[in-house]
């Protein structure tokens, strides 16, 4: 049977077009249920998935598919008929909650089925003339509910909607409808957390009216109504609204800025009334303020009580809080306006505007890490139902939310979802979704910054596993050489692998022999190695799928979230010493006399089996190689190799790479109690640039192989040139210390950064180069085809190609690049997916993305460890003024890589007698007339200050 | 877009393997020498056969075998928006060479040399898989025609979206941008005549498109195979009652025919 | 009742049969090459070949083969006597559409058309022809088939006493006219003379 679907469109051009489409009906679509009657159940035992021995079966309707996802993942619900009206719809208006209910019907324990009603003979309907699309679809899923009913006559139906219509016309039709709190309720005997899962804006009942009639004084309206979307829509288009996605800055809370081409730079939106309930990420449309009322950016460090000055519930303890201590970002994307355009004046007034409504919003369906604000506004928390959540990010306000649990909630680390933020409401309402742990517990809070950064620490699943190879894994001449003609047998050859100590998923090994024997003195062939994980690795299996998805191995303090399952990360694959282990090499012929390689000789790629001499740290490297007597032919060969990676690091530099810096910075652990003994900036020896110079050759070389053989589908690394005006920081900065830079070129960034040295300060240039990595952007991937050759270079290594080769255990792209030179020497057929530039887009966007949420995971690990660290003992330590500010001081503690606020003391109680701020010469004189600039050195005292609940933060404190 | 959902069902409710409801008529336009209507879902495709007659430009004439022309054209109002189109555009005449060429591959050229056959193709309706239903229009009209031929041929297509093989590609599934394969075939010799594969497909997925593509033509065939039967049994019992009007005309005995079964 | 068969269809072993019209020989058999009926006759006794001739008969034959030429799509040949229909005129021709050969209709499809030239309606004062004066729009003439003409026409003629208009309409009352001479006809009800070129019928 079939049916024509037909409805009119409007291109994007304007026009108006009729779209017919075919709409087959069947009947071969079952019910999934082994109750119902032959017809109806189909042959196919494996679609029976409604248990028969659930009390009822479910179905839900679009508005709980969509708000309701955290009450459909607890445990006690299962047996749910989803209908592909359902799905539709929620695909279409939100994303992330149709990939959510889709993992839900995947989930085996859940028996969500899905139930194709659209394509249905008896359960397709056709809009009657005048019914809403909505109208009709609530009445699809009736006519679903009714025929699930006469299916399986045996089973209770229920029909789970919030729409007060649905429900009444529902019970009209004979069909068993509940709203969710009606269904919650009805299951509070068994699981009471239902109630709290259940998300706002219910239809009933009892407990809203109670609330409500509490709220009746409050409920006058505190924000602006925002404009419906048909009159954004027309403001944007017609120019009098901007749109765009609203970043909030990291220290000034309630300051956030929208971009906009037609006013030139971003517009500044200050305060909470104008905000109007947008948050960060947010796609809004901004109304601008007449000129008269534009303002200058804020100059000052947000202050307790400023973010929360017209919210009386607050208490100042609470707000001290969001002075925010973290670590220094690494690059320009992480930080926060500092590469923003500002449109300004003269007087330094920017164009500033009101949020009228939102687009879009960013909220995140798996939740904020939160937890409980016990300040008095919030008295006698542990009886009330109705609470406050602060999230951990400092960029969000409170959320009220509802729970039974108050008291088992108090000092819990606990995930929070928003669900609105109605304009009478001083706060977006959300409800409460899990507990973490106990606030401040290292687990716990490992959980929340793995949460907030989306990263997945669950452990693999029984399908991944079965992809690894059986331990003990061991190689074998049959399988692997004969069977392998193009795998070379290098076990003969001297190589060594140098890491970090503690590592033990060892990715690359090198090699280097004089080539005199074989009438080619003078010569060295140097080989890179690297674990050859492709071997084990294959397309379209469970394991890949999964490593595709995590895209990277995340590496926190105290733990390795792995992208691949332990055996393959650590032993299969990890090129330790002394055993045999498969491996992709690349050798180079390289000159021995210059250090540099051979012109004209091509690096050669081929699969080998290495069996590595010595697994070194760089430390025992460094010790070998500096060690006179010592000449082992290990070290020797490790002289050869830094010998020729000082020249290959002299090259790069002429050529115009930078040295770059970025504070990064380490813990010493105790094995034992996995707590911080020490902590320090990492500390770099010439056997890491060694290390890391042959990496980058291997590297370049691989991003020049792959793209001969994929011109257009390589995937490539690339570091765009940062635009000139992304340097002003460090322009300015520079003006103020008084040293010229140059940032035409990345040469002349670079010697002008090596000039730019302080004779009586090692630091300084140092830090100098922080400000300067920090106003780049951050590298990426991306697939050659889609960018031009000027735009795909590698702005930092001052390298036209670049890719990723010499980590395929920890990184989804080095996969990729490794599948792809297979492909390209002939060993394999190129795989489907590299072969499709769309597929590959994905893959590249997706390792972009997790590569960025593994970073910040690993910050705020670090983050979280040093709060751990400081608990302990307060430090004094020498810190430096990155940024200067009217009420205070940006200071970066190079030993802990801290980069935090500091207030000047009491600066508030004389009106009169304010800090002068010269925004020029970026100083900042204070009222004891102590002038501060940018880049001086000072002594700070870091400690904990704890807070009530287990809460705390890092106070610094100039001496 | 989810082109093939976990259930198994694609956006218009078919499952992979299933091509769209299929529909043929013979002799649909009286005034040509031959003619047909090919239906593919809502795609539908006219065409019609002139001649074969003598050469129209005496230089063009193949001295031994037939010439060949064809020529496309979609109707204004063939796709969801209304467009004036030019003949002779890049998609048109890329279509009518690869109608041209198929039929020059299934009929006996070279019975018919010196002469020339015009064939017009008008594309009514167009919602995917124009190519296949437009061979498949112009075999019926040749055969309706009666040009002596090899072998009939039908011509299906079959694209790779989601990881999965689907047969016969829809508008919406032809804008997927996966590979596609379109297979012309000739289920008498059991010959594949013409593959056209559209965007970049790895040989893998090649052939399993292009199997499943030559499964969704032997159903065609096997649909058309029915209609033209049908049709000759019509033609027929018209031919018997001609011959009857003539006999009793003449006032001849009809003279008895010998038929084979 | 026979079934059936279609292009590319096997019918016999090729060893067993001869291949006739609208059949062809493939590898080892007799395969048809069009969508028709197939037909088995015994070879003629005098034969060589005592195979029996098997070929694919079309469908219906509407135009009958009254001509001898083989079946088919009946073809006017030069010196063929042909009815025509006016169609159009100018000052120098007239075209018409052919609708009877040799007296066998003509299959509406086929459409063949006809010329007949200033110079070839009449046998005398070939100059002064007035065609207005000759033939008008619907007349039914009988001509002959002067030669295959152009690509879209054959030539005809009316140059002969037996040949003409046989057939017009009257104009003021549509009813067929009569002939009164070979240059006129007459209205039967107005009595009204229209001049044309006459056939003289027996």
């Amino acid at each position: 049977m079939s049916a024509q679907r037909s409805f009119v469109k409007k291109t994007k051009a304007g026009r108006v077009m009729k779209v017919v489409r075919e709409h087959y009906l069947r009947d071969d679509i079952y019910v999934g249920c082994e109750l119902a009657t032959e017809e109806y159940r189909g042959p196919d035992q494996s679609t029976w998935k409604l248990s028969p021995g659930a009390s009822k079966f479910i179905v839900i309707d679009t508005n709980v598919a969509l708000h309701q996802l955290d009450l459909l993942a607890h445990k006690s619900i299962a047996d749910v008929v989803v209908l592909s009206v359902v799905l539709e719809e929620c695909r279409n208006r939100s994303k992330s909650s149709y990939d959510r209910l889709r993992s839900m019907c995947q989930d085996p324990t859940k028996r969500f089925f899905v139930f194709a009603n659209e394509h249905h003979r008896d359960t397709y309907i056709k809009a009657e003339p005048g019914e809403s699309p909505n109208d009709r679809n609530d009445r699809a899923i009736r006519v679903a509910a009714k025929f699930y009913q006469r299916a399986i006559p045996s089973k209770r139906i229920v029909l789970l909607t919030n729409d007060r219509g649905n429900l009444l016309r529902a019970k009209e039709e004979g069909v068993d409808a509940l709203s969710v709190r009606q269904f919650a309720r009805e299951h509070a005997a068994d699981a009471p957390e239902l109630m709290d899962l259940v998300a706002g804006n219910d239809i009933d009942d009892e407990d809203v009216a109670a609330a409500a009639a509490d709220d009746a004084p409050s409920a006058k309206r505190i924000f602006a109504e925002h404009l419906s979307a048909s009159q954004m829509a027309a403001g944007i288009k017609g120019g009098t609204l901007h749109q765009g996605s609203l970043r909030t800055g990291r220290f000034s809370p309630w300051e956030g800025y929208v971009g906009s081409d037609a006013v030139g730079g971003d517009i500044m939106i200050v305060g909470r009334t104008d905000m109007n309930r947008a948050m960060d990420g947010d796609v809004v449309a901004v109304e601008l303020l007449p000129e008269s009322e534009w303002r200058r950016p804020g100059t000052k460090i947000a202050k307790p009580g400023e973010e929360h000055k017209d919210d009386k519930e607050d208490d100042k303890e609470d707000d001290k809080e969001n002075e925010t201590v973290s670590l220094a970002p690494a690059v320009a994307e992480d930080a926060d306006d500092g590469s923003a355009v500002k449109a300004k004046r003269e007087d330094g007034v920017v164009p500033t505007g009101r949020v009228v409504g939102v687009v879009k919003r960013n909220w995140r369906e798996r939740g904020y890490a939160a937890c409980i604000d016990l300040g008095p506004g919030a008295a006698g928390a542990a009886a009330a139902s109705r609470l406050l959540a602060v999230p951990q990010d400092r960029r969000l306000p409170k959320i009220r939310i509802q729970t039974r649990q108050a008291a088992a909630l108090v000092d819990q680390r606990i995930v929070v979802v928003i669900d609105s933020w109605p304009a009478d409401s001083p706060y977006p309402e959300g409800h409460y979704v899990k507990s973490l742990g106990k606030l401040g517990d290292a687990d716990a809070e490992t959980a929340a910054v793995l949460l907030e950064a989306d990263v997945d620490d669950r452990p693999f699943a029984p399908a991944v596993h079965a992809c690894v190879p059986p331990l003990p894994w061991s190689f074998d001449e049959r399988t692997h050489l004969q069977a392998q003609p193009h795998r070379e047998d290098l076990r003969n050859l001297r190589v060594c692998s140098v890491d970090p100590p503690g590592c033990r998923d060892i990715d690359d090994a090198l090699s280097c022999r004089p080539l005199d024997d074989e009438g080619m003195p003078g010569m060295l062939e140097l080989g890179v190695h690297i674990a050859d994980v492709t071997s084990f690795l294959h397309p379209d299996t469970a394991m890949d799928d999964e490593a595709k998805r995590r895209g990277t191995t995340t590496y926190l303090v105290q733990r390795r979230l792995d992208m691949l399952p332990k055996p393959l990360t650590e032993d299969i694959c990890s090129l330790r010493g002394g055993v045999e282990r498969l491996t992709f090499s690349v050798f180079f012929r390289f000159d021995a006399k210059t250090g540099l390689p051979v012109p004209g000789v091509e690096p050669r790629f081929t699969k080998a089996v290495i069996k590595s001499a010595a697994a070194l740290t760089y430390a025992e490297a460094q010790t070998m190689m500096d060690d006179p007597n010592d000449t082992s032919p290990l070290a020797n060969d490790l002289r050869r190799i830094n010998a020729c990676a000082r020249s290959l690091r002299k090259r790069r530099i002429d050529a115009g790479a930078l040295t770059l810096a970025s504070p990064e910075v380490r813990f010493e652990m105790d094995k034992e109690t996995n707590q911080p003994l020490d902590v320090g900036m990492y500390v770099t020896r010439e056997a890491n640039q060694m290390v890391e110079e042959m990496m980058l050759l291997a590297n370049v070389a691989s991003a020049e192989r792959i793209l001969r053989a994929f011109p257009s589908h390589a995937l490539l690394r690339r570091h765009p040139t940062p635009a000139p005006r992304m340097f002003d920081p460090l322009l300015k900065a520079c003006r103020a210390a008084g040293v010229d830079v140059d940032v035409s070129t990345s040469k002349k960034l670079a010697d002008s950064l090596d000039a730019a040295v302080r004779p009586d300060d090692q630091y300084f240039n140092t830090l100098l180069r922080i400000v300067a990595t920090r106003c780049m952007s951050q590298a990426v991937y991306c697939v050659s085809g889609a960018h031009s050759v000027n735009d795909r270079v590698h702005y930092g290594l001052a390298a036209p190609l670049y890719t990723h080769f010499t980590s395929p255990i920890r990184r989804y792209a080095d996969v990729v690049v490794h599948r792809l030179l297979n492909a390209a020497l002939g060993l394999e057929r190129a795989h489907a997916s590299l072969q499709d530039s769309e597929a590959l887009k994905a893959v590249s966007d997706n390792i972009n993305v997790r590569h960025r949420n593994s970073q910040m995971a690993a910050r705020a690990s670090v983050e979280l460890h040093t709060h751990i660290f400081f608990r302990k003992k307060a430090a004094e330590t020498e810190a430096r003024v990155i940024r200067v500010r009217a009420n205070g001081l940006i200071v970066f503690v190079p030993k802990f890589g801290i980069e935090a606020p500091v207030l000047f003391d009491d600066e508030e109680e004389e009106g009169d007698k304010k800090a002068v701020l010269d925004e020029e010469a970026m100083t900042v004189t204070t009222k004891a007339g102590k002038t501060w600039k940018v880049f001086d050195a000072c002594k700070v005292c870091i400690q904990i200050e704890e807070l009530a609940a287990g809460r705390s933060r890092l106070a610094i404190k100039i001496l | 877009m989810e082109y093939v959902s976990l259930e198994g069902l694609r956006l218009d409710g078919r499952r992979p393997k299933e091509t769209r409801r299929m529909r043929c008529e013979l002799t649909a336009l009286p005034g040509s020498d031959g003619s047909a209507v090919f239906e593919l879902g809502n795609t539908k495709v006219l065409a019609a056969v002139h001649g074969p007659h003598e050469c129209r430009r005496p230089s063009e004439r193949l001295e031994d075998r037939l010439l060949v022309k064809c020529e496309v054209s979609m109707a204004a109002f063939s796709t969801g928006e209304r467009r004036r189109r030019t003949k002779g555009d890049r998609r048109t005449n890329e279509l009518s060479t690869f109608v041209r060429r198929c039929i020059e591959t299934c009929v006996s050229a070279e019975l018919l040399a010196r002469s020339q056959l015009d064939v017009s193709i008008q594309v009514l309706q167009a919602d995917g898989g124009v190519r296949a239903a437009a061979v498949n229009a112009a075999v019926l009209a040749i055969v309706d025609a009666g040009i002596p031929m090899q072998d009939t041929m039908a011509c299906c297509s079959a694209g790779y979206l989601d990881d999965t093989p689907l047969l016969d590609l829809n508008y919406m599934e032809e804008g997927g941008g996966g590979p596609e394969v379109h297979v012309a075939y000739m289920p008498q010799m059991d010959r594949v005549v013409a593959i056209v594969t559209e965007n970049k497909a790895s040989v893998d997925v090649f052939e399993r498109a292009h199997e499943l593509a030559l499964d969704g033509c032997r159903v065609a065939s096997k649909l058309m195979r029915e209609r033209m039967i049908e049709h000759a049994k019509h033609l027929w019992a018209m031919r018997q009652v001609t011959l009857r009007v003539k006999d009793d005309e003449t006032g001849d005995e009809a003279k008895p025919i010998s038929m084979e079964t | 009742m026979t079934a059936p068969v279609l292009p590319g269809e096997p019918l016999r072993h090729a060893d067993e049969v001869r291949s006739g019209p609208g059949t062809y020989v493939r590898g080892k058999s007799v395969v048809a090459a069009v969508m028709g009926h197939a037909r088995t006759t015994p070879a003629a006794d005098d034969a060589d070949d005592k195979r029996p001739l098997v070929e694919v008969i079309k469908g219906p034959v509407v135009t009958g083969d009254a001509t001898g030429r083989g079946g088919g799509t009946l073809l006017p040949e030069v010196g063929d006597e042909v009815f025509a229909r006016v169609l159009r005129i100018n000052p120098r021709q007239v075209w018409c559409e052919i609708v009877a050969v040799n007296g066998k209709a003509v299959n509406d499809a086929s459409g063949f058309q006809g010329i007949v030239r200033q110079q070839d309606v009449r046998a005398t004062e070939i100059d002064k022809v007035d065609m207005y004066e000759s033939f008008l729009p619907a007349d039914v003439i009988r001509a002959k088939v002067l030669s295959l003409g152009d690509q879209r026409s054959y030539y005809l003629t009316t140059a002969r006493n037996e040949l003409g208009v046989v057939q017009a309409k009257s104009p003021f009352t549509g009813e067929p006219m009569v002939p009164v001479s070979w240059q006129e006809m007459m209205c039967p009800s107005t009595q009204v003379k229209v001049s044309r070129k006459v056939a003289k019928v027996d």
